[in-house]
């Protein structure tokens, strides 16, 4: 039987074995056009290490997979391909990526780069639960792209799918057109918003919002959240595999804090690297492979 | 800036053409016009042509995409406080603004292997480790739009808890605080200096010997008579003492308690040298017994040492497990993935032994926690049966013979050395019975003239002797006399580990392992499980995997186990079985924690801080909590008539300590005495303890207890009925020396620093700026009441004590010296440009903060460098590779494990004047302090427990709107069975009653009441009959409400009080009548043996 894409914002909690679960017949993929922008900003930046301290054959992965970083920056943008290989087994459903994300780009309430989704199965006494963190796939077809009105969403040279906040114009039609609902808004909001503004008294809202309203990095610019229109604020938001410390190299704000160590990045070009490795496991698999929109996040399971 | 490393091994002539031209066009033009530009005229190509090396460069020359967050101008390492895992942090800030917090990775906590400590601090820019996502709010902790910045004094005219604030001036509150008066208009109220009466420290010293005396002697007339001489004695001073005919209470210094929640080293040092060494109280009192108390106090137990011809010196620790190298673990009442100390260091071992098939667990824990959900064996046990379970295990493998007999056959040291183990225990000592049968005391040599006593000096006092009786053991049948420290291979005493009532002399005896098999004995394997609500199997199953990896396994236990009324013989019980496959110290097995002194006390670190100082008093008498202290010995038992002694008023605790649900129920009762001041630091006692609600009654009665100040952050559930609210400094503006938690096997010592500026405001003490804070405080009331030991030449030798930086930096220098006497483990200095890092990263910090002159100035030229050193890097931490040695850890416990305790059994419980059991044995749950059944009836028939989620911490993260916003309020959580029994479907509104709160709410004495009440989760992961609710929601302070401060009305924040707190729920003892449950010999707050009625809201 054939599915429909899911293009609902939202998946549903309960919704997310639904996703992991191959079923059902493939969707025609051949309305989403493979994009390829010539303007897209590769990772570049200034890694300060030749190595990264601590490497060695029995290092964090962290520090093995900062190094295999490093060595991928030398490349050319086009001739590495970012990945995210992402460990079930080992996610503890924390949410420290959640927030550690949150924190680095800065988003405001409503806008989540990577929620990670609770779900219990069995019947007691046999029952478990599973933990599944869900970025933006990247797609190699990206059915969020070609609805975009004004082309201010893109595939980006290295394969990371980027919005140009000065081009984008907040329509929203790729929140639809996303099968992950890996994107959200912008509305302005900030987290201490209404929070009371007494000053002298207590701390007071307009002290508080400092860290809020502080300049984030995303796409290697600083933007405050100052005034009610200024970008990002009005645009449709998502992952970016972390671009502008990629460029630094250092990984995604959620791989480094992942506690389980069960968020994985890198270049799947480079044989050696620990990520190709990994999604030539056999377990591995991928979000709604049936909707032919090629992610670049793998799981395994 | 880092970029320059990278542009300078690309020389400039390399470039090709053209570039040079487009880095000049770039100077006049932003970064995002470059690209507009160069996109429109096809120019990208040509830019995504360059060379990344190139590239790179380009990028860098705009300096708007600098990521300054990637430079150590801009981070300072620091030690988080968002729960008490104490992970090493790296701080990142924008002009002084903390922006965002990652992993410090010369941390073990976040990194593992963590960096060595010799890394250069430049090359750790870009290096982070993980950390959980409370650390990662921290930010919405320190920039609380709630958070105090002035001195509230409740309003004239109001009572406590009517949140009407009033801001006072610093001094005036200090000063109000030491001399009392009128300051309510309810009357005078006593201030400090009232009970600052007894100060000369030779006839405190005098006294303390003399109550020691009267103490212990049992004879009641001479012990009357001792009274009479006492009085004689000390007849000038008698109006010191609380009461004269009661010496043993102290004096009335004791009626000024200190008591403090969460609280680290350097402010313990300082509160110390305030209340004990400083103002002369004994009343200072933590909070262990509401975390995990039992296991602490269990583990002293385990850990008292013979010494002197008695056993002292049990350390107040206990043991967890090195997951990293464990085969096989049992987590008991424990989720590492939640708590437990934690997931950023133990999260990713475990996950990574999973997955790489290294490491089995199960999880015994009534709900299925994210650590259940991913164990090999989830047992829903029935809570408190935990011991039961642990003596079932213990019983199949005495039965089978699994028990790894050549360690638990080490009578004495020298035996456990040539068995090459580390530790050893009482297994094979032969204890005596008395004419029932029941185990009492070690069989000594001397009783049986198998060996004399041996005169010997004692180790407190070398030039004193006493009269060492040697223990006895059977070998192959024959009584041997040992000494248990005995270290020379001929003196290895390896005994017969199971004897069975043999007579030796007029003594009826059995071996302690015997004694433990018995008492395993007591239930067949499957009666055990019937207890537990488990299957014999699985115990069966669980006991042969525990004993199929040498030392590699381990049962590794916390609050679950603990916090019962039988805690203290659940964590025996566990510990127990550790023993018997002698894990102790071992890669894989039960460790300890290990720590650099930062106080000084090793000798020749350059500050002895205790030490240091001028006109120490000499604390004494009983503290309001009876802590290390026998009923029996007391005057109060001694007054009463022989048939009224039993049970006593209050229980008292000969073998805990830091017992806090008894510090204000104590004060309520004023048993044994009245209480003037009560100072509360970082503390939530109303809402963290069970049935804290009736500790409001007793706050909101300013007779029971006269002044009530505290320190807090915000107006939290209990400062909100204080008289004074001091605001403090948040955990990214202050110092603090955190320690460590046994499950890391590393020596360490991180350190909290002053990050950002304070938010609070500014004051002055002993003529220094400083923000107001805990230390300001203390340093305040201390220029008031003239202690010796702060001010000038407070620190002695050492000098001047007016800023906290006088007392914290010479603690970091101890930390940079080391812990070897002729410096050998000194730190190196650090370089030129470490140091310019350390100063470029503070440049926001107000000089009252930080001021690198006066900084130099407090350690001296010398130990400066290295204290930056230490500083840089977040404190002092041992290099991976030295945390083991072998198949053992480094830093050993190394010591007896005393399976058998003849101290407890000792202890006369002052409840029931019987014996306490000096082994793990079965009590079981729910029991009064008096040990009577508490029965509530059918009607109240589903067991309340909590559970944490990782995304709250108790009482101090509800503000924390990042953490609300994942999950904005708890839930009660159900079995699907018990919901649909009771009707209820996942997302009803229910309340929460008992026994002793049927009307379900919790009673602020302010004219409102909350209820207990929030949603039903319907779960399958839960042992029907048992439901839960997750600690930290449910508040009803901590800006969530409104307040007003000078009449101004200040509105709060509602997301901040969702969900439900049903520790209101939790049963009152029905003895007591004011405070919790609780285990009357190990001191735990009971969390979990309470029986509930959940009705619709």
């Amino acid at each position: 039987m054939a599915e429909e894409p899911n293009t609902q914002p939202s998946v549903s909690r309960k919704g997310f074995l639904k996703i992991l679960g191959v079923g059902g017949a493939a969707l025609a993929i051949n309305r989403f056009a493979p994009v390829s922008k010539a303007r897209a900003k590769p990772s570049v930046g200034s890694p300060a290490l030749s190595t990264v301290p601590g490497v060695g054959p029995n290092s964090d992965v962290l520090i093995r997979m900062q190094d295999e970083l490093l060595r991928a920056l030398e490349k050319q943008p086009s001739e590495r391909r970012w990945v995210m290989v992402i460990d079930l087994r080992k996610c503890i459903g924390c949410s420290a990526c959640t927030i550690a994300c949150v924190a680095e780009n800065k988003l405001p309430p409503g806008v989540v780069y990577r929620p990670v989704m609770d779900q219990e199965i069995g019947t007691y006494p046999n029952v478990t639960r599973k933990f599944l963190p869900r970025p933006c796939m990247q797609c190699d077809i990206p059915p969020c792209v070609p609805v975009c009105p004004v082309n201010a969403t893109y595939k980006n040279e290295e394969g990371v799918v980027v919005i140009d906040y000065d081009q984008c114009i907040g329509c929203r039609y790729c929140i639809t057109a996303c099968p992950y609902s890996a994107r959200t808004f912008d509305f302005g909001e900030l987290y201490t918003d209404g929070t009371a503004e007494v000053e002298g008294l207590i701390v007071g809202q307009k002290t508080a919002d400092q860290y809020e309203r502080a300049a984030n990095f995303e796409y290697q610019e600083e933007r405050e959240r100052i005034g009610h229109n200024a970008s990002p604020i009005g645009n449709v938001r998502k992952c970016h595999f972390c671009l502008h410390r990629l460029a630094e190299g250092m990984l995604p704000a959620c791989t480094t804090t992942c506690v389980g160590r069960a968020t994985f990045f890198g270049d799947a070009n480079d044989p050696n690297s620990l990520v190709a490795d990994l999604i030539a496991s056999p377990n591995v698999m991928r979000l709604k492979e049936e909707l032919g929109t090629e992610p670049r996040v793998y799981y395994l399971v | 800036m880092t970029d320059k490393t990278l542009l300078s091994t690309q020389p400039a002539d390399d470039m090709p053409d053209g570039i040079e031209e487009r880095s000049i066009q770039k100077n006049s033009l932003s970064r995002r016009d470059f690209l507009k530009i160069s996109t429109a005229a096809g120019g990208a190509a040509a830019f995504l042509g360059l060379l990344p090396q190139v590239s790179a460069a380009l990028a860098n020359t705009d300096d708007q995409t600098a990521y300054a967050l990637a430079q150590l101008e801009n981070q300072i390492y620091s030690t988080c406080l968002q729960c008490n895992t104490v992970c090493g942090i790296k701080v990142k800030l924008r002009d002084g603004v903390a922006v965002k917090i990652d992993g410090n990775p010369y941390s073990p906590w976040t990194l593992s292997p963590h960096l060595n400590y010799n890394t250069p601090f430049a090359e750790t820019a870009k290096v982070e480790g993980g950390i959980c996502p409370k650390g990662q709010a921290g930010l919405q902790t320190v920039y609380d739009p709630y958070r105090i910045v002035k001195v509230l004094k409740r309003k004239s005219g109001t009572k406590r808890g009517e949140n009407q604030w009033v801001t006072v001036p610093f001094d005036q509150a200090l000063q109000e605080i030491v001399e009392g008066g009128d300051l309510f208009g309810e009357g005078n109220v006593p201030g400090l200096r009232e009970s600052f009466a007894l100060t000369d420290s030779k006839v405190a010293k005098a006294m303390a010997d003399a109550v020691k005396k009267i103490l212990g002697e049992k004879d009641a007339d001479k012990k009357a008579a001792l009274l009479a001489e006492f009085k004689t004695t000390f007849a000038a001073d008698l109006d010191k003492l609380i009461d004269a005919d009661h010496p043993d209470f102290g004096p009335k210094n004791n009626q000024v308690v200190f008591n403090w929640g969460r609280l680290k080293g350097g402010r313990s040092d300082f509160i110390n040298r305030f209340m004990r060494d400083g103002f002369g109280t004994t009343n200072t009192h933590g909070h262990t017994t509401v975390c995990q108390g039992s296991l602490y106090f269990t583990g002293k137990a385990m850990s008292e040492k013979y010494e002197d011809g008695k056993w002292t010196g049990g350390d107040k620790f206990y043991w967890q497990g090195d997951v990293r190298n464990s085969e096989f673990v049992i987590f008991v009442g424990a989720s590492p993935f939640e708590g437990n100390y934690g997931p950023p260091w133990r999260s990713s071992a475990i996950t990574q032994g999973v997955v790489d098939g290294a490491l089995k667990y199960a999880v015994v824990d009534p709900r299925l926690s994210k650590t259940a959900a991913k164990a090999w064996k989830w047992l829903p046990i029935r809570p408190g049966t935990e011991g039961a379970m642990a003596l079932a295990l213990i019983r199949w493998i005495i039965d089978n013979g699994r028990y790894d007999a050549s360690y638990l056959a080490a009578a004495n040291k020298a035996a456990a050395t040539k068995a090459g183990n580390p530790t050893w225990t009482e297994a094979p000592w032969l204890v005596k019975l008395d004419k029932d049968g029941k185990p009492t005391t070690f069989l000594r040599a001397s009783e049986i003239g198998l060996m004399e006593k041996e005169t010997r000096p004692m180790v407190s006092d070398p030039k004193k002797t006493y009269d060492f009786d040697y223990f006895v053991t059977l070998v192959d049948g024959i009584p041997v006399a040992f000494d248990p420290y005995a270290e020379e291979e001929d003196q290895a005493v390896a005994g017969d580990l199971f004897v069975e009532n043999v007579q030796l002399g007029e003594f009826m005896v059995k071996s302690s392992l015997q004694i433990i098999a018995d008492a395993a004995r007591e239930h067949t394997i499957e009666e055990w499980a019937d207890l537990c609500g488990l299957n014999a199997a699985d115990l069966v199953t669980l006991a042969q995997e525990f004993t199929n990896h040498g030392k590699k396994a381990c049962a590794d236990i916390h609050r679950g186990v603990s916090q019962h009324t039988n805690g203290f013989y659940n964590v025996l019980a566990w510990y127990t079985l550790n023993a018997l496959i002698g894990n102790f110290d071992y890669a894989g097995g039960m460790i300890k924690l290990s720590t650099y002194d930062a106080a000084g006390g090793k000798k020749g670190q350059p500050f002895p801080i205790a030490s240091l100082s001028t006109g120490k008093k000499a604390p004494f008498g009983t503290s309001i909590i009876r802590h290390d202290a026998k009923y029996q010995e007391s005057t109060i038992y001694s007054n009463l008539p022989e048939d009224k002694r039993y049970p006593a008023q209050r229980n008292w605790y000969p073998l805990a300590s830091d017992i806090y649900q008894e510090v204000i129920p104590s004060i309520g009762e004023a048993y044994p005495y009245a209480v003037k001041n009560l100072f509360l630091y970082m503390g939530s006692p109303v809402y963290s303890l069970p049935a804290g609600h009736k500790l409001i009654e007793i706050l909101t009665d300013p007779k029971k207890l006269p002044m009530f100040v505290t320190f807090d952050i915000t107006i939290g559930e209990t400062s909100m009925y204080a008289d004074y609210i001091f605001p403090d400094t948040s955990y990214l503006e202050r110092w603090e020396f955190n320690g460590s938690h046994p499950s890391i096997p590393f020596k360490v010592q991180g350190i909290r620093q002053p990050v950002i500026a304070p938010l609070v405001e500014e004051v002055n003490v002993f003529g220094q700026a400083m923000p107001i804070s805990l230390e300001a405080v203390l340093l305040g009331l201390a220029e008031k009441l003239g202690l010796k030991n702060f001010g000038k030449g407070g620190l002695g030798d050492g000098g001047d004590f007016t800023h906290q930086d006088d007392l914290y930096l010479r603690m970091v220098a101890n930390l940079a010296f080391g812990e070897k006497e002729d410096g050998s483990d000194t730190v190196p200095d650090a370089d030129a440009e470490e140091m310019r890092l350390f100063e470029e990263a503070r440049k926001y910090l107000p000089k009252s903060v930080f001021d690198p002159a006066r900084w130099k100035a407090i350690v001296g030229e010398a130990l400066w460098p290295k204290v930056v050193y230490v500083l840089n890097r977040g404190g002092r931490f041992q290099d991976f590779a030295k945390g083991y040695k072998g198949n053992q850890v480094a830093n050993k416990y190394g010591r007896l494990v005393n399976i058998y305790q003849e101290k407890t059994y000792g202890v006369k419980s002052a409840m029931t004047g019987k014996n306490l059991a000096g082994y793990a044995r079965y009590i079981p749950p729910q029991l009064d302090v008096t040990g009577k059944p508490v029965e509530d009836g059918a009607e109240y028939d589903l067991r309340l427990i909590t559970h944490r989620e990782i995304m709250q911490t108790k009482s101090r993260t509800s503000g924390n709107y990042w953490l609300t916003a994942l999950l904005p309020e708890n839930a009660v959580v159900m079995n699907g069975s018990d919901a649909q029994r009771l009707g209820l479907k996942d997302g009803d509104r229910v309340k929460i009653v008992s026994a002793s709160n049927p009307e379900g709410v919790w009673d602020l004495h302010n004219g409102t009441k909350v209820a207990m009440a929030g949603k039903v989760k319907v779960v399958q992961g839960m042992r029907p009959g048992v439901i839960s609710f997750a600690l930290g929601f449910g508040h009803f302070a901590y800006g969530g409400v409104d307040f007003f401060i000078d009449g101004e009305q200040i509105k709060g924040d509602p997301r901040r009080v969702r969900g439900l707190h049903c520790n209101a729920a939790m049963r009152v003892d029905p003895y007591l009548g004011n405070t919790t449950l609780v285990d009357p010999v190990g001191g735990s707050a009971v969390f979990y043996d309470t029986m509930v009625k959940v009705v619709k809201a």
